[in-house]
């Protein structure tokens, strides 16, 4: 059997099949919070609820501990913010100087960087808490940002795409132009590898937004959370998945939808935001400078 | 190729300078990667001992982490995992990527987008959400489970698990990959790829001959990393436990089974032990992958 990728009709199917695989669950996590506990169970479950419950859900959250629930999020923005910015300080100019220079030690660190990227997290959770607490930082939000600044899947998408994608000779023009080593990076490099450095941005704003382990382990307080490991916390102690909610903390499937649904928003936003910029690697290849 | 450069040579101070870019990285990399790595494999040599202090052997760790009878049944449930999530995963990534790039859509978009929501929910969302999907009276599909598990309440079973389990895999994963994949095809000049066309190759011989060499290196990154993910697959069954804790064992995967040492039992030393083993299959498949593909050649090699 032959399919054309370019013919239309299979490349159409194909999206229309993806998006009903990926988009499914996702439209009846939308529609949870506008049902009760009760409807969520014997409603046909794609059928919409009332926009009312909406509003007793998100009553529900916000009356757990004076509306901290605000708090969590804009420690997770902040956190997220700091996070990405020392990400791609640290791994773009890193990725660039692995695929363009040729020095001694280059594949050995690039190697070092995958290693660190197979090593189950569970096994460095302990090591991280401890070195944390050497230095004093455990229970501040330094514990959190500073290991989720180091960023081994950018410094490797970074590699790969000035490997594949930044011909020697745009960066060698430069060169013979007079332009220094630093220039060559911040105006010829980084203008060019956009799409590249948006998308790692992407992951890492959502990696951090979404970490849950490393905030569980290092912040002992509880207006410190981030928005995951409070919610969680909520959720656990609540019992509200799994087993009946036995307290009268009033969160369950429909305020944990909602809150999954409030918390997944920023990360859509951010995608819609980059989804202009990913696309846009024309010019990268063809810009023989 | 650098090497070849006779400015690199004449330049002064040249050598530096690759070093300068990278020492914000390294810094991180000694302090967040390799040191709390190199700790944790001096932990999985420190025996603990109920009463008494703690002693140092190079094997009892890993001895009694391997003699666990826990450990056969994890091992074959990761396979058993791996074998569906992986190949379905791996195929629908580039098919999809494959189909976004071959003509500049908002369908497209669309399509790139949606596949990448279901990986942003997680924790208890997460739970709840799939939850209720493998819940037949509760469920959108509920009419479609029914058909293989007729009038019972549960669809989750040793025998589906690993199913479940891969689809809430690839609708987690498969996004990401997808974003990565489509980047790293719109890099490609598209004047190669017009004039391949030109020349008379089809769309499938342009894939196979044009864009996925050009790509290679992001195959290969993208093998190694979801092989190593799938090895050690958390949260995945993590997640249907905290649903459905009846139905499926808290160490139903290798390192649901190391974070159950670590927490539950407290013995570092065996987390760290079994860490380090589920460490050294993936760096093996690893270096097979990159063998392979060759994945360093280019920069240094030429």
């Amino acid at each position: 059997m032959r399919i054309h990728i370019g013919g239309g009709i299979g490349r159409n199917a194909l999206f229309v099949v993806t998006i009903a695989f990926f988009g499914l669950p996702i439209v009846w996590l939308l529609i949870a919070p506008t049902k009760s506990i009760n409807q969520l169970t014997f409603m046909n479950p794609m059928a919409f609820g009332s926009v009312g419950h909406i509003r007793i859900a998100l009553r529900n959250l916000l009356s757990f501990d004076h509306a901290i629930f605000w708090r969590w999020m804009l420690n997770s923005v902040w956190y997220t913010i700091v996070t990405l910015v020392g990400a791609l300080l640290s791994s773009v100019p890193a990725g660039y100087a692995l695929a363009k220079f040729n020095f001694r030690g280059r594949s050995e660190i690039l190697f070092v960087t995958l290693i660190t990227m197979l090593i189950p997290g569970a096994a460095l959770i302990l090591p991280l808490y401890l070195e944390m607490s050497a230095v004093g930082l455990t229970d501040t939000p330094w514990s959190v940002i500073l290991p989720l600044m180091f960023y081994p899947f950018g410094v490797y998408m970074t590699y790969l795409f000035a490997k594949h994608s930044i011909p020697d000779s745009v960066l060698e023009a430069g060169r013979l132009d007079g332009c220094s080593e630093f220039g060559l990076f911040t105006l010829i490099f980084v203008p060019l590898s956009r799409p590249t450095i948006v998308m790692i941005g992407f992951f890492s704003v959502v990696g951090s937004w979404n970490s849950f382990f490393l905030p569980y382990i290092m912040l002992t307080s509880q207006h410190l959370a981030n928005l995951q490991t409070g919610l969680q916390i909520l959720v656990t102690s609540t019992g509200a998945i799994g087993g009946g909610n036995l307290t009268n903390i009033p969160i369950r499937a429909p305020e944990v939808a909602l809150a999954a649904i409030v918390s997944i928003f920023p990360i859509l936003l951010v995608f819609l935001f980059a989804q202009r910029y990913l696309a846009a690697g024309q010019a990268a290849g063809a810009e023989k400078g | 190729m650098e090497s070849k450069n006779p400015l690199m040579v004449r330049r002064r101070g040249r050598r530096t300078i690759p070093w300068l870019f990278l020492s914000p990285y390294l810094v991180l990399l000694l302090a967040f990667g390799v040191a709390p790595a190199i700790y944790g494999l001096y932990e999985s040599f420190i025996v603990s001992s109920v009463v008494g202090p703690s002693s140092f052997s190079l094997v009892k760790n890993f001895v009694a982490v391997l003699s666990d009878y826990r450990l056969p049944d994890a091992a074959k449930h990761v396979f058993l995992y791996l074998l569906f999530w992986l190949p379905i995963m791996i195929v629908a990534v580039f098919a999809i990527a494959l189909a976004i790039d071959a003509k500049r859509t908002r369908f497209g978009a669309i399509t790139r987008f949606v596949s990448y929501v279901p990986g942003a929910v997680t924790g208890s969302a997460a739970a709840l959400l799939w939850l209720f999907m493998f819940s037949p009276q509760v469920s959108p599909i509920g009419g479609f489970l029914r058909l293989f598990v007729g009038k019972s309440d549960t669809f989750l079973s040793d025998n589906t698990l690993p199913i479940v389990l891969a689809v809430m895999g690839i609708s987690a994963g498969a996004g990401g990959w997808i974003v990565v994949l489509h980047g790293a095809l719109t890099a490609i000049p598209r004047d190669i790829v017009e004039s391949a066309s030109l020349e008379g190759a089809n769309a499938w011989q342009t894939v196979w001959h044009i864009k996925l060499p050009h790509i290679r290196g992001y195959i290969a990154f993208i093998l190694i990393v979801s092989t190593a993910q799938g090895f050690q697959v958390f949260v995945e069954p993590t997640v249907i436990a905290a649903g459905a804790p009846a139905q499926i064992s808290q160490t139903w995967s290798i390192n649901e089974l190391v974070f159950s040492y670590a927490t539950l039992n407290s013995n570092y030393g065996r987390a760290s032990a079994l860490a380090v083993l589920l460490l050294l299959v993936c760096l093996v498949l690893a270096i097979a992958i990159l063998r392979k593909t060759r994945l360093y050649s280019t920069g240094a090699e030429g």
